[in-house]
């Protein structure tokens, strides 16, 4: 099995401890398939009990582990080490948010504009030939993850903080879609003060997505219906 | 009312989340430490299945029954957390075959519906079937997103103001005399230590659990059970796909947003921290699961992952599949002489509910309150409340 020795140069903060903060690096070997998250599980396991990030399912479906890998937005659990091609890695958390020490951030900031209530769940892909059962609807996740890659790569965000930012604005599109009585108080919401107006269409969002979300098709969408007169 | 005792939960698991949300509604006062991220370590990692229980009925009948009662009710208190597409069972050989007409007796004696169903209906439903099947029954699984639908039950608990502390480890458990009277703690966010003093004490750490149960000199029987699984592109079914026959290796297909989820391997381990995938592993997953969909056979793995399952030993067992799925918990006083700790192991993600509702009824027992457990009929606060500084006090 291939192996090589990568150094990890990951951000360390605790506040009042690690304070300012500043890079450390740790060196191991990585076999071929490991992935980011597993090599920082290697690093908190055998050489710093004290490394905290975030992580859950270890497969892209929870969302909790994205950062910074190279200066660009990934999922740790889904990045493989050595198809990164450089000799130091370089770890930081997610642009945008409240750090929480280390590589993990607060979410609080995410959810501000997603409220709590909207539905996680939408209709299944439908193959023509496939019958659900008994008429019911088959049912599936949204492909949003909610794992801040986007609101952490959009310009937009870090130039203006209140701005409602890609995932919202997607989340909000959703719901839109899915013909809620409150359709249209939720595109006014996207097109006031804080919505889609201070998007640049630099669609970083949609290129660090790691789930095929596309915010930026979203955004233009909601433009769109904001051109057409609301009944 | 007086404010009641004081109970420090170990563990942020789905066990430790279910508990925190089952204390606080009946109004203790909760602080949960998890040593990490919440659900970081054996919750969140499994392949999303929940349990009809069909997958028990053949070797684990009480498992079975715990699986089918708690689906029902975690369908009801925390919809958006299910894709409620159902699952089957099919039959591909005769050995298969052969376990049929147990298989349906068992499901009815359980109180498990599954539905023997044509052939041709099951290839209707699902297309990626293996067209060579022989034999499927339709059962009521379903597939829960195993960090949202346990973050249903900490935002709840939080809102009824738990404590929830996460990257927080327990270091010792501190002993006054022969009781347990609170926990010693390093919050690895500022690497600062403290004591939080507590009335009484719950080791929900899962698969650690021996670990907590060491530092006050007891032994728990306790084995970590890791497995592999992989994920690979592609929402191939709509419903869980099982292979009709005991629960074993590569049994199982679990659909999770446009992923499939090929389940599972399992093996016996001392340390819980299994990092690393053994060799074969993966190729096995692939082999055996091609069998029930063959377009399995195309992909490429999008995720390899173990964790390690909190397994309750009994007995002499030591095969991982044999070893009952069902849970236990210990009052130590009672058992090893030390007050003021109590420890819940073993079972399922999807008995987390039901764990933490007897360990609060432990703890009702133990502190001489008389209060009923209301989580089966309370519908818990969507996930995303946990951060949004919601309370329901008042």
């Amino acid at each position: 099995m291939t192996t090589r020795a990568v150094e990890f140069s990951i951000f360390r903060y605790k506040p009042g401890h690690i304070d300012p903060p500043r890079f450390e690096s740790f060196r191991i070997e990585a076999e071929e398939g490991m992935t980011v998250l597993e090599a920082l599980e290697r690093i908190r396991l055998t050489l710093d009990g004290s490394l905290i990030y975030r992580h859950s399912c270890h497969h892209s479906s929870c969302g909790t582990c994205a950062c910074l890998v190279n200066g660009v937005e990934r999922l740790a659990c889904t990045t493989r080490v050595l198809e990164l091609g450089t000799d130091t890695v370089r770890l930081e958390p997610l642009r945008g948010f409240e750090r929480a020490g280390d590589l993990a951030v607060r979410m609080e900031v995410f959810f501000r504009d997603i409220e709590p209530g909207w539905s996680y769940l939408k209709p299944s892909e439908s193959f023509a030939h496939v019958q659900a059962d008994s008429g019911t609807e088959l049912l599936r996740f949204e492909a949003c993850i909610e794992c801040g890659c986007c609101v952490s790569a959009c310009p937009a965000t870090r130039s203006h903080p209140d701005f409602m930012g890609p995932a919202a604005l997607a989340a909000t599109h959703n719901e839109i879609s899915k013909n809620t009585p409150a359709a249209d108080d939720l595109l006014r919401t996207a097109g006031n003060e804080r919505g889609e107006r201070w998007c640049e269409r630099a669609l970083a969002c949609s290129r660090v997505c790691p789930t095929g979300v596309h915010p930026a098709r979203h955004i233009a969408d909601l433009r769109r219906e904001l051109k057409t007169p609301l009944a | 009312m007086p404010e009641l005792e004081h109970i420090v939960i170990i563990g942020g698991g789905g066990v430790g989340g279910a508990l925190a949300h089952d204390l606080a509604l009946r109004g203790f006062r909760v602080t949960l430490v998890e040593k990490g991220e919440l659900l970081s370590g054996t919750s969140g990692r499994h392949h999303g299945l929940l349990h009809s229980g069909a997958r028990y009925v053949l070797h684990d009948p009480d498992a079975a029954r715990e699986c089918r009662q708690e689906s029902q009710i975690l369908r009801r208190i925390a919809p958006q957390a299910v894709e409620p597409n159902g699952g089957l069972f099919v039959a591909l050989d005769d050995r298969d075959l052969s376990f049929r007409e147990a298989f349906l007796d068992r499901c009815r004696s359980a109180g498990i519906p599954a539905e023997p169903i044509p052939v041709s209906q099951a290839l209707a439903m699902e297309p990626a079937l293996n067209p060579a099947l022989r034999a499927a029954v339709k059962v009521p699984d379903a597939v829960m997103d195993a960090w949202r639908l346990p973050m249903h039950f900490f935002a709840t608990a939080q809102a009824h103001g738990a404590a929830i502390r996460n990257f927080t480890e327990v270091t010792a458990l501190r002993v006054t005399g022969r009781t347990v009277a609170g926990v010693g703690v390093m919050d690895h966010r500022t690497k600062t230590t403290a004591t939080i003093a507590a009335d009484l004490v719950v080791n929900a750490a899962g698969p650690w659990a021996g670990r907590i149960g060491a530092m006050a000199g007891i032994r728990l029987p306790i084995q970590p059970g890791p497995g592999v699984m992989v994920a690979v592109q592609g929402r191939l079914t709509q419903r869980v796909i099982n292979r009709l026959q005991p629960a074993g290796e590569g049994d199982i297909i679990v659909p999770q947003r446009g992923l499939s989820i090929l389940g599972t391997t399992a093996w016996l381990a001392d340390d819980p921290d299994t990092v690393t995938v053994p060799p074969g592993h993966v190729p096995r997953l692939f082999d055996l699961c091609r069998a029930l969909v063959p377009a399995v056979g195309d992909r490429k793995p999008h995720a390899v992952w173990s964790a390690s399952r909190p397994l309750l030993q009994s007995g002499g067992a030591a095969d991982p599949y044999r070893m009952s799925r069902s849970f236990d918990c210990f009052d130590h006083g009672r058992r090893d002489g030390v007050e003021g700790l109590v420890t819940v192991i073993g079972g399922k993600a999807t008995t987390m509910r039901a764990m933490a509702e007897k360990t609060a009824d432990l703890i009702c027992q133990k502190t001489g309150r008389k209060l009923p457990g209301r989580t089966r009929d309370t519908v818990l606060l969507p996930y995303r409340c946990f951060w949004r500084s919601i309370s329901a006090a008042g």
